[in-house]
């Protein structure tokens, strides 16, 4: 069960005040809740990395959460942020198979994950960006595997990958 | 949940100390006092002009003066906003601002084509245009070195719109902070060589911004 949005927040507030039991809470929610958040968008043997460097973010820019804001879309920003540099600098790994079980969730958390969801972010690539960078980002093939499986030419594989992570960049912040 | 993680954790949360947040306010401020040292600068090296409340500026004058300084306000309000993550931002009040902003150089185009421009200051041979871009340029830079270090501690997460927010809100409040005082209050000065910074201070932040604030 992770704790929900108000319960964070004051558990965020203390921890900013240097509460060190309620900051090890929070941490260990936040970890279990980007587990979650990333579970389908970077391979398994990524995923713990990614978590710890999301948490070691939200570690080091603890100062800029603002208490009287709600806490979920202040870490789902950093979460987001983190996940298209580690997109960035990932560029060539084994295949892994993307795990597939949607865990069950809250309703609380349904909206909120709903809301700061990765796939929405995808949703404003277009069907080739995603395609390119699904495959070779986030499953792992080699541009010319990723090249023969749609049909792309290497070359637009690797346009497709830099201009969908340029878009993804910019949609950070912007998008719900 | 795997022992490394449980470690990082335990060890994050043993080495916490208490922080001082980061607010909006303090941001703004750091951003205002910046401006105001540009203009104090800007003041001590070209001297106040008092003939603007002495009924010697033109209205273009002012209505150049305040459509840059709402850009500086906007932009700078936004950055100061953008170094706290959240999702779900759509404020584009800098953009509008700049397209209002852009009217500017046009209006100075139209009267250099139209005959307008008559005075030995006016239109592209204007001889202090280079002085007034430099001296706009030089109290752009004293804003972003305050906004760079605002966002070198807050944390950005679009870094091209801070970037270029960083270009806008500095070069939008040093013109400002330079541009009162500028005693030439013709149209095609202030269109021109009174808008020219912001955008190249636009540009060069876009440039220049980006590896320093990210993290």
């Amino acid at each position: 069960m992770i704790a929900d949005e108000a319960t964070l927040a004051r558990l965020m507030a203390s921890a900013q005040d240097g509460d060190k039991a309620a900051y090890n809470v929070l941490l260990s929610e936040a970890g279990m809740w980007l587990e979650r958040y990333f579970r389908r968008r970077v391979p398994p043997s990524q995923l713990d990395d990614l978590v710890q460097d999301v948490l070691l973010a939200i570690h080091n820019k603890r100062a800029t959460y603002d208490p009287t804001r709600p806490f979920m879309p202040w870490m789902a920003a950093i979460a987001r942020y983190r996940w298209v540099d580690h997109l960035r600098k990932v560029y060539k790994h084994e295949s892994k198979e993307i795990e597939d079980d949607d865990a069950v969730q809250d309703s609380e958390e349904e909206v909120t994950l709903a809301r700061v969801s990765l796939e929405r972010l995808f949703s404003h690539l277009n069907e080739s960006q995603a395609e390119a960078i699904e495959l070779v980002k986030i499953e792992g093939l080699s541009i010319r595997e990723a090249s023969q499986r749609t049909g792309q030419s290497e070359s637009l594989v690797k346009v497709n990958i830099h201009r969908g992570l340029k878009k993804l960049a910019a949609l950070v912040e912007k998008a719900d | 949940m795997n022992t490394s993680r449980e470690n990082m954790i335990a060890g994050l949360a043993d080495d916490l100390q208490p922080v001082r947040r980061i607010t909006v306010q303090g941001g703004l401020l750091l951003v205002g006092f910046a401006t105001l040292v540009a203009f104090g600068v800007s003041v001590a090296v070209f001297d106040f002009w008092f003939g603007m409340f002495e009924g010697e500026a033109s209205s273009f004058f002012w209505v150049t003066n305040g459509l840059v300084l709402l850009l500086g306000l906007a932009s700078a309000f936004a950055l100061v906003m953008g170094g706290s993550p959240r999702v779900g931002q759509r404020e584009n009040a800098p953009g509008w601002s700049a397209a209002m902003v852009a009217v500017l150089p046009m209006a100075a185009i139209i009267a250099l084509f139209t005959g307008e421009a008559n005075h030995v200051h006016e239109g592209l041979n204007d001889p202090v245009a280079l002085m007034c871009t430099r001296a706009s340029l030089a109290a752009a830079a004293l804003v972003a070195t305050a906004s760079v270090l605002w966002l070198r501690r807050s944390a950005p997460v679009s870094i091209e719109r801070s970037a270029w927010l960083v270009g806008l809100a500095s070069g939008a409040l040093g013109t400002f902070a330079y541009g009162i005082t500028c005693p030439l209050d013709t149209v095609s000065h202030l269109g021109l060589w009174h808008v020219a910074p912001v955008a190249i201070a636009a540009v060069i932040g876009r440039i220049v911004v980006p590896p320093l604030i990210r993290w």
